[in-house]
């Protein structure tokens, strides 16, 4: 019974003793110790949502990255392909322009050959009226007299002109 | 819970240990002489009481022993300080002469629910006066010096700790005293007023509830150290834990909301009849509130006397068998001492575990006085 028996004393000097404690804690120690503890986890808590936020950007970036590089590779392809097909159809049609210019140039000197050819043809026809009514005049200068033999030997001579 | 099992088999273990040992000895009870010692327990003629023996260690007194040097006793005389019929009286437990002295009509109560305590003897200085006033006794005890010592180490302790961490930048690590008491604060922190109360309004009660477990725990811990200033049955005095408990209870209606007052006078949501003419929710509301930091006194009065007792019980055991024959008490002795190490080891856990409940029960007090308005 004598333990449950409390006492005035131990009371009062314990409520001075602990109100004191209580007090003086509270504002040398607690406040600053809970102080540094909250800030520190805010920090923490902050750094570490950071963390996160720049990782997932920086896995933004990484795809946004890849994506843009294949769109590159895409369009460089594009590009060759493209220069290739520009280039081959530039030969294509160079190789087709010769080819028309030559044969432009082909038809040409085919046109030219055949005038000069006509050229020459008349000419020589020209030349054959002239040599004839030369030969014709030699003969009739010579051998005059002898009409009908002169005569066979004209028509022999057409002829043999003719012929060729 | 884990620690939750922990405590209740502790608890347990030493309740029936207790009781166990409460029964048990009184047996050894027989006509004990005066002077008491245990260094007498050879002697046929000085029987050995057990029971005079815990209750005296477990009680406060006028002075604290210290040790003994052959028959020599080295104690502190503590002062008296009495308030009887309007008339201060100051003056040294020595004049008491550990009870066996009468100073200005004061005596040491041999027995009864006074026993230790100042009381008005009749001329004869022996008998107690039946028709004396009341006595206001503001004695500076053993339990007062020692809550002394023990809030003095403890504001030194926490202001050091406070005072790195005011010089601390936030990063860095803790080293020394934070790095020990740093793991305890957030304990008492997040396991007991962030669960107990809510994380938006644990803030306020964080001084006391901090306070409160490492007073607790301290004076526990001091309380198993068997010599001078530890020793002194602090937390086991049910005047330290009701101080503690009124702390508690003005900490929670201090703080309650006005939704704590409405379910305590007027609870909604219950039939009229209940509240008027007769208010039964009321009254039962109120007994409620009171018994709850009762509860709270008493768990950590009788845990930590418990364990004082049974750890003097076993003690004990080794003199009252040696009374009997002094080859039982050697043989017994062994036995003992590694049951007493043992029990020691438990008592470690306990202080830590009374410290806890009594912050986690009170967290929970004042959690229940701040609840949410539309609940």
């Amino acid at each position: 019974m004598e333990l449950l028996m409390p006492g005035l004393g131990l009371i009062f000097w314990m409520t001075v003793s602990f109100g004191f404690v209580l007090l003086i804690l509270k504002k040398y120690a607690w406040k600053p110790i809970l102080n540094v503890l909250n800030k520190r986890e805010k920090e923490l808590a902050k750094s570490f949502s950071d963390a996160k936020r720049i990782e997932y950007e920086m896995s933004q970036l990484a795809t946004i990255k890849t994506t843009k590089i294949a769109e590159a590779e895409k369009i460089h392809d594009q590009i060759i392909a493209k220069a290739k097909e520009e280039a081959e159809s530039i030969v294509a049609q160079a190789r087709e322009r010769a080819r028309e210019e030559a044969r432009i140039i082909a038809e040409k000197s085919d046109e030219l050959i055949e005038n000069y050819k006509k050229a020459a043809i008349l000419e020589l026809k020209s030349q054959l009226s002239t040599l004839s009514m030369d030969i014709a005049e030699k003969i009739i200068n010579e051998e005059f007299s002898d009409r009908d033999r002169n005569v066979r030997y004209v028509n022999k001579l057409l002829n043999s002109v003719a012929e060729n | 819970m884990q620690l939750r099992h922990l405590f209740i088999n502790a608890k347990a273990f030493l309740i029936v240990f207790a009781t166990i040992a409460v029964y048990v000895f009184p047996v050894a009870d027989t006509r004990a002489a005066e002077h008491q010692n245990i260094s007498d327990a050879d002697n046929p003629e000085m029987k050995f009481d057990a029971r005079k023996v815990i209750v005296d260690h477990v009680l406060d007194s006028y002075d604290w022993h210290l040790f003994d040097i052959g028959e020599r006793e080295f104690s502190i005389h503590l002062p008296v300080i009495l308030l009887y019929e309007g008339r201060l009286f100051f003056f040294s437990s020595k004049r008491f002469d550990h009870g066996y002295a009468t100073y200005k009509g004061f005596r040491l109560a041999k027995e009864g629910p006074m026993k230790g305590r100042a009381i008005r003897v009749l001329d004869d200085g022996i008998t107690p006066d039946p028709e004396a006033s009341r006595i206001y006794d503001f004695s500076m005890t053993k339990n007062v010096l020692a809550v002394f010592v023990a809030s003095a180490l403890l504001c030194m302790l926490f202001i050091s700790v406070g005072k790195k961490y005011r010089e601390a930048d936030i990063y860095s690590t803790p080293t020394g005293l934070p790095l020990f008491f740093e793991p305890l604060i957030l304990f008492v922190r997040d396991q007991i007023a962030i669960l107990a109360i809510g994380p938006q309004k644990y803030k306020p009660f964080m001084p006391y509830l901090l306070t409160a477990f490492f007073f607790i725990f301290l004076n526990n811990l001091l309380g198993l150290v068997p010599f001078f200033p530890g020793g002194a049955n602090v937390t086991g005095n049910i005047s330290v834990t009701f101080v503690l408990a009124m702390f508690t209870f003005f900490t929670t209606h201090w703080f309650a909301n006005k939704t704590y007052w409405q379910h305590m006078f007027n609870m909604p949501g219950v039939p009229m009849f209940l509240k008027l003419p007769i208010p039964i929710l009321p009254v039962i509301e109120m007994v409620g509130a009171f018994i709850k930091p009762f509860v709270l006194m008493i768990r950590l009065f009788a845990n930590i006397t418990a364990g004082h007792m049974v750890i003097l019980s076993l003690t004990s055991l080794i003199f009252v068998l040696g009374s009997v024959s002094i080859l039982m008490g050697y043989a017994i002795s062994p036995l003992t001492i590694i049951f007493l190490i043992f029990l020691n080891f438990l008592k470690i856990l306990v202080a830590f575990l009374q410290a806890y409940i009594f912050t986690l029960f009170s967290a929970f007090f004042f959690g229940m006085a701040v609840p949410d308005p539309d609940h």
